[in-house]
């Protein structure tokens, strides 16, 4: 049997996903990255290998992605992540037309033609303000867990005002309101908006057309999500285990470009 | 032979002088006429430290750079600097440098018209030329009898043979990657001319490749084509850039060489045939039309406009530019860059999938 597989090595966390001839998925695998690209890509390789059940032989083809696409010397081919998302998400969610990626150190808006094929897109790529690492410093702060983030946002009974994106700002602030007894809910509400706010912007400059899709670690987080839909005026499909989206894509256009190389 | 090791040789061998040239438009063959070497500062590769003290942050990094190198007598060997009216950045600067930097080196001005341009636009230019010659004149002596028609053919030599490169990449018919072609256009910032013009036929004489690159090609738009890492990954990636309009590169290619004339006439006759620029105010329309222009003849599948951060003239145009290519459905890319910024991951990131998406 011939398999395919997608390796996604971003900032924060590796992904590895494996399907067959029939685009099923047979393994998902995450894991951190740390600190060896190389390292984190053979061992999330090895660990979907051993989901499956299956060998390094059978797989027929191998396409990495993420900020460490590059060094993954055992891939057949490199390719970003804005097309594997796009991939991923199109094959999840057939009708999406718009992706929105926030991952550990960027974001990306992704305008999908049809097939999934990518039309347009942007992406952050001065600083991490209002991506993944952003929250993870202020739930530090703030003495939540990242899984707690959803839940508390959707408790808030106000919304602070947060003004930056900036890690290093918006941490000053969150100290300021810290000292002010601002509730916590209240706050994290408020980072969530600063963030939504920022990733509208980019939405606003690629436009929203069919289903949207969100992807990425942030999208695990609800209270994002919720504050996004209302801007959006549209519910947002998010898969199980959105952080895969990138590595399924990657493992899709492996079996793609298996089939047209013969 | 380094730049600096070059100019030097140009002085103490050649005997010329060096005039130091901010971007971007500007007379050479009036600098050559008075035997001088113009060496045009762009990007000098140097950590700004002195250069703040006199400059606002929202001044482009071309200009930052510049004055660093200034300042920090970078431009020792340069027996004057000439300013350009390129922009109110540039202009600014000269002023600085000029009146409360105290160096001694001779500073001087040139002001092109800007467009709309009216009947008195061709004679103001020939004025400027001529005020030009005459400021060198009496910084270095008279220039020897025929020099400028001379200086004046030597350019239209130099123009047909950028022109014949151009057309030849264009066509796929030069073998010359990216990043060659980038690294030869800008040796004639301070080549002089003979010596340039050597280099060209060598590039020229070289046969045309076997095939074309495999991936789309591209046009680039912009002020320089900075960070050199892009030109690499654009080979690596098998893309050709088939045609620019970059102020340093086709911007700066007159379509008119008037074989005969007086030689002030037949210079500003080639002024006024420059392709649209921001730089002249020439309108949106006709830059538009230009850039769809190269698409079209190019087969190009798509724009990478290289803007350097707070170049007010390129950014005035861009968002219409954009909107403009994607109205005749071309795709564009918009980099912000900066002088020695490094090509870091997210930069390549967003080259390789524009790529990706037009391929």
């Amino acid at each position: 049997m011939s398999l395919f597989a997608g390796i996604d090595i971003g900032s924060l966390s590796t992904e590895a996903v494996i399907i067959d001839q029939q685009a099923a998925m047979v393994a998902a695998v995450i894991l951190p990255t740390e600190a060896h690209s190389t390292k984190a890509a053979e061992t999330a390789l090895e660990a979907a290998l051993e989901q499956a059940g299956a060998r390094r032989p059978e797989l027929a083809r191998i396409v990495a992605t993420g900020y460490g696409r590059v060094s993954v010397p055992f891939a057949h081919k490199a390719v970003t992540e804005i097309t594997c998302h796009g991939a991923g998400a199109h094959h999840l969610f057939p009708g999406t037309g718009t992706v929105i990626d926030i991952g550990g150190q960027d974001s990306k808006v992704i305008r999908l033609g049809p097939g999934g094929k990518v039309v347009d897109f942007t992406m952050n790529d001065k600083c991490a303000a209002g991506t993944g690492r952003f929250l993870e410093v202020m739930a530090a702060k703030l003495g939540a867990g990242l899984d707690e983030l959803g839940p508390l946002s959707r408790a808030a009974r106000r919304e602070v005002a947060i003004s930056s994106v900036c890690t290093v700002f918006a941490e000053s602030e969150v100290v300021s309101l810290v000292a002010r007894n601002e509730p916590r809910e209240d706050i994290i509400r408020g980072l969530h908006r600063a963030i939504v706010n920022r990733v509208w912007s980019m939405v606003r400059a690629v436009g929203v057309e069919g289903q949207v899709t969100m992807t990425g670690g942030v999208a695990k987080n609800s209270g994002v999500v919720e504050l996004l839909e209302e801007k959006v005026g549209q519910p947002i499909n998010v898969y199980r285990e959105p952080q895969i989206v990138g590595a399924l894509g990657a493992a899709l256009l492996a079996r793609d470009q298996a089939r047209a190389l013969g | 032979m380094t730049r600096k090791e070059y100019l030097q040789h140009q002085k103490t061998q050649r005997h010329r002088r060096v005039v130091g040239v901010l971007p971007a438009l500007f007379p050479r063959e009036i600098l050559w006429a008075a035997d001088a070497v113009p060496a045009e500062v762009w990007d000098p590769p140097l950590a700004v430290s002195r250069a703040g003290a006199h400059l606002q942050p929202y001044i482009c990094s071309v200009v930052r750079q510049s004055l660093e190198l200034i300042l920090s007598g970078g431009a020792d060997l340069v027996d004057a600097l000439l300013f350009p009216h390129t922009c109110d950045s540039i202009q600014n600067m000269a002023s600085v440098v000029h009146d409360y930097c105290g160096l001694d080196t001779p500073c001087l001005f040139f002001y092109h018209p800007k467009a709309p341009y009216t009947q008195h636009s061709r004679v103001y230019y020939r004025d400027q030329l001529q005020a030009l010659l005459e400021r060198l004149q009496e910084l270095f002596g008279p220039a020897e009898p025929g020099a400028l028609t001379a200086a004046v053919e030597m350019g239209q030599r130099m123009y047909r043979r950028l022109g014949e490169m151009y057309a030849r990449r264009a066509g796929g018919n030069l073998g010359l990657g990216n990043e060659e072609f980038y690294r030869v256009l800008r040796r004639g910032e301070y080549l002089h001319p003979e010596d340039f013009i050597a280099e060209l036929d060598q590039v020229l004489g070289r046969p045309a490749p076997a095939a074309a690159p495999p991936g789309p090609a591209v046009i680039l738009s912009g002020v320089v084509p900075n960070p050199p890492g892009l030109l690499s990954q654009l080979d690596r990636l098998g893309v050709a850039v088939a045609h620019d309009d970059l102020l340093m590169g086709s911007r700066r290619i007159p379509s008119r060489l008037p074989a005969e004339g007086d030689p002030l006439d037949r210079l500003t006759e080639s002024y006024f045939s420059l392709p649209p620029c921001s730089t002249r105010s020439n309108s949106l329309a006709r830059r538009a039309a230009y850039l769809g222009q190269l698409v079209e003849q190019t087969g190009a599948a798509g724009v990478i406009f290289l803007i350097v951060k707070f170049c007010e003239p390129e950014y005035f145009d861009l968002p219409n530019l954009v909107e403009e290519l994607k109205a005749r459905g071309v795709p564009s890319l918009v980099l912000d860059t900066e002088t020695n910024q490094p090509y870091d991951g997210r930069m390549a990131t967003r080259v390789e999938a524009f790529i990706e998406m037009i391929g």
